[in-house]
């Protein structure tokens, strides 16, 4: 065996690849989000009430992607 | 010259009534969601895609409800001094909670011979939808002021 077939080799399955990165996407999102939002109440704090209902959408739009792409090992073989 | 500094009033964000009424209607949509889904899986799968379907709608439903309910329980803690410390440490706190229960859920769920993944998968994907859509109708049709938590000092009274 040459040394490509050995350094191409995987085990298991490649959704494995997938959930990851379900995982890493929502997280940069929502590390956006919410690093904005600190940075928007800090600016104006009297605008905080605002910004908390604007990174809830923004959370809940991001972490849809994360839930769906999560669920799809119930039907991924 | 009194003190024209306000007194500590109620600093509960204005934020407060819109996530209400996300979860309210989130939950009235939610049971809709939850009777078509159900009927839907009863037809297609049998009483396995009954159970899926409603196993998948609740775990849909409820976990994007918990994004706004934290935020609720977060802001009890508007006045204290640390409030943006603990407002995040409970909002994010309360997400990773979540995704590490969803997963060790997706995985004890994935294999249990009594439900059909193909029904549980469409109907969490369909609640997620659905509270998707009830979560922009209320930020749509909510009212905030733009100077949404400023607190305005009282009037001089004249003695």
């Amino acid at each position: 065996m040459d040394a490509t077939t050995v350094l191409a080799e995987i085990n298991g399955n490649i959704a494995t690849v997938g959930y990851g990165l379900a995982a890493i996407g929502p997280a940069i999102g929502v590390g956006i989000v919410v690093g904005k939002t600190i940075e928007g109440v800090a600016r104006q704090p009297e605008l905080a009430g605002r910004l908390q209902v604007l990174m809830w959408i923004g959370i809940a739009f991001t972490e849809a992607l994360a839930f769906i792409g999560i669920a799809t090992y119930f039907i991924f073989v | 010259m009194t003190d024209a500094r306000p007194e500590p009033a109620d600093r509960t964000p204005t934020s407060n009534p819109v996530l209400r009424r996300a979860l309210a209607w989130g939950a009235a949509l939610a049971a809709v969601v939850l009777v078509v889904s159900a009927v839907l899986g009863l037809v297609f799968a049998g009483t396995e895609g009954l159970v899926s379907a409603l196993i998948g709608t609740l775990m849909a439903v409820v976990f994007m409800g918990i994004t706004a309910a934290s935020i609720l329980l977060a802001n009890r803690y508007a006045s204290s001094d640390v409030f943006v410390g603990v407002f995040f440490a409970i909002v994010l706190g309360g997400w990773l909670l979540k995704f590490i229960v969803f997963i060790v859920l997706v995985v004890v769920l994935r294999d249990a011979p009594w439900l059909n993944p193909v029904v549980l998968f469409l109907s969490l994907v369909a609640g997620v939808i659905a509270s998707l859509v009830v979560d922009v109708l209320v930020v749509a049709k909510s009212r905030m002021p733009y100077a949404s938590d400023v607190e305005l000092p009282k009037a001089p009274t004249d003695d």
